[in-house]
């Protein structure tokens, strides 16, 4: 609360309430806050214990290391990086999203320093507004993206399953084809991974940059692009150094570019969107965007992956889900 | 009642029945035994209703006065305590779960197995850990979400944001590390899925996965190492966590208000 500080005579205007005393906002810890916590333990305590006599625990099979479940899945909370994976490079989806998510929490309160809004639900002017927008995009933009990416039912394999089978007799195949593995039916990509592993065309190229048959490869002219340097051998304890380091561009393009790129790309739109309309103006608008976004993705990915994936982490509806315990 | 004043004879009935609750009353709390305990009688002032959380030592984390807009439900919906609390209920179940555990893959889920027919109360005693275990999960992210949603993560609190995200990790990992404990087909192949993550973590896969996961696929060495994080290494930690976390609150003068 204000203390007020001004000592001069103000003309005796309205008549203000006295601003309360702290004192005589406060209340005793015992009893009013002791027994609320007392009867929250209580009403926790019966509810669990109620719901253990009648829910047990699951305890499947001994464990057998050479029967995999199809599909195997992580716990709930570790699903959503489970679900990443099959869209992008498993370092990212694994490793450096995680910890760059741990990392963007742990900074907000040093990045928005503002007091302004603390200590009630959604003290910002736009705060509801901006959480629900924000809530529901994400929501929905998770739903698109994994409904396009990733499975035998999904959009990018039904819009690309015109695209011819390549002539494994040929040396170059010219217009995009999917290679197709042997024996198997002809399908569309299954996943922007498949980019880089499926699709194959070559386009007219002059003999330099290690190509010498007058035609770019995709992708296997461009797999093993030797990095700067990539001579400099040993070892430093445990780690090898650049000693043979090789990009693999395909791979890079569809595993990272292209998937972290949307993403990013989507998540810029929807903060400019927000700031054009007005909504979005301070550190703290951002953050709860940001905050929001994430967290309801996170509980989205493992929604996708305990509910929709079935054998083969193929995308299906929950009631098809059963599973293979080998 | 002044204690020298002499009461008399008992008037009534009613007089008779209060004198023999008092009597009672004073049986078990004014004897030498529980004021050895309890230094004070129920506290009913508020002088003493202060004293007693002041010098409790489980009432102590608290502050003895709170403001009134904090004790509403609303306010936390009590997330962070019983996100407590449900840490509390696991250390419990989980001590009673170890007296008959014992972590080797050759006996890990027999067990179980044999906890959750041959113990009296041990099914319930695994349930009551497992459902306790997801909950705390979840009251760990919504209070987090409490939190943020409050504004409470603001200066003078940011440390305290930062011990809170700490928390939520090891939360995360505690219990994954006791998802491998009943060695079934489910467990295996989570921490599979896992170990897979682990190993993907650039320049450092193959040392994750060696030290914690104790090798290139999840066997022996990864159930006693779990297990040593899951019921030792982890919990201690998360209490020292907990503990500046509840530390911090305090010093930085209670909970978050409006200016
Ligand atoms: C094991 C996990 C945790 C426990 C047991 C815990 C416990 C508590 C308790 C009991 C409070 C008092 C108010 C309340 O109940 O809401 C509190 C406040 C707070 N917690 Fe946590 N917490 C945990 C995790 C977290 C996490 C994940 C965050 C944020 C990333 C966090 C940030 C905070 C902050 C900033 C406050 C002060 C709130 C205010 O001033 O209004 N805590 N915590």
């Amino acid at each position: 609360m204000a203390v007020e500080t001004r000592a001069v005579a103000r003309p005796a205007a309205k008549a203000r309430p006295r601003p309360k005393r702290e004192r005589e906002e406060e209340v005793l810890v015992w009893p009013d806050l002791v027994f609320v916590e007392f009867i929250a333990a209580v009403l926790f305590t019966i509810t669990f214990l109620m719901l253990s006599v009648f829910i047990n625990a699951p305890l499947l099979n001994r464990a057998n290391p050479e029967l995999t479940p199809n599909p195997s899945k992580a716990p709930w909370y570790f699903l959503n990086l489970q679900e990443l994976l099959l869209h992008m490079d498993k370092a990212w989806a694994g490793v450096l999203l995680p910890t760059i998510a741990l990392g963007f929490f742990a900074s907000i309160p040093y990045v928005d320093r503002s007091r302004e809004a603390q200590g009630v639900w959604f003290g910002s002017k736009n705060a509801v507004r901006l959480t629900l927008v924000s809530a529901a995009y994400s929501v929905i933009m998770i739903a698109a993206l994994v409904s396009f990416d990733a499975g035998d039912r999904t959009y990018a394999e039904t819009l690309t399953r015109w695209i011819p089978s390549c002539n494994a007799e040929a040396q170059h195949q010219g217009t995009p084809c999917l290679q197709d593995a042997e024996g198997e039916a002809h399908t569309g990509l299954l996943s922007t991974k498949d980019i880089s592993k499926r699709l194959e065309f070559s386009v007219p190229f002059p003999n330099f940059l290690g190509v010498d048959d007058g035609n770019l490869d995709w992708p296997r002219d461009l797999d093993r692009i030797p990095v700067p340097f990539n001579n400099i051998c040993g070892n430093v304890g445990s780690f090898h150094l650049w000693c043979d380091m090789n990009l693999n561009i395909p791979s890079i393009m569809a595993e990272q570019v292209i998937p972290l790129s949307t993403v990013a790309g989507l998540a810029l739109a929807i903060i400019y969107v927000l700031f054009r309309v007005g909504w979005l103006r301070t550190k703290r608008d951002l953050f709860i965007v940001m905050f929001t976004s994430v967290l309801v993705a996170y509980l989205a990915l493992s929604m996708v992956g305990s509910f929709f994936r079935g054998e083969g982490q193929n995308l299906i509806w929950p009631w098809e889900i059963k599973v293979d315990e080998g | 009642m002044a204690v020298t004043e002499d009461p008399g004879k008992p008037r009534n009935l009613a007089e008779r029945v209060q004198r023999l609750q008092d009597r009672v009353y004073s049986a078990i709390f004014h004897n030498y035994v529980w004021q050895s305990i309890f230094r004070s009688g129920y506290p009913n002032t508020p002088r003493n209703q202060m004293l007693v959380v002041a010098t409790n030592i489980f009432l102590h984390l608290h502050p003895t006065r709170i403001h009134r807009t904090h004790v509403k439900i609303t306010h936390t919906y009590c997330l962070g305590g019983l996100t407590f609390f449900m840490f509390l209920i696991l250390t419990v179940t989980g001590v009673l779960l170890m007296f008959y555990y014992v972590p080797s893959v050759d006996s890990a889920y027999q067990d179980i197995a044999a906890l959750e027919t041959n113990v009296k109360f041990g099914l319930l005693m695994r349930n009551m850990h497992r459902w306790t275990a997801h909950a705390m999960v979840i009251l760990v992210f919504l209070h987090m979400m409490r939190v943020f949603y409050t504004g409470a993560y603001k200066p003078p609190r940011e440390f305290n944001w930062v011990v809170g995200v700490i928390l939520l990790v090891l939360t995360l990992v505690l219990s994954f590390t006791g998802y491998l404990l009943p060695w079934d087909q489910l467990a295996l192949w989570a921490v599979t899925v896992g170990h897979g993550i682990g190993g993907s973590a650039p320049f450092f896969g193959d040392e994750t996965q060696l030290i914690v996961f104790g090798g290139f696929e999840v066997g022996p060495s990864t159930l006693i190492r779990f297990y040593t994080l899951h019921v030792i290494a982890l919990p201690i930690i998360a209490a020292v966590f907990m503990s500046v976390h509840f530390w911090r609150i305090r010093r930085d003068g209670g909970m978050a208000r409006p200016l």
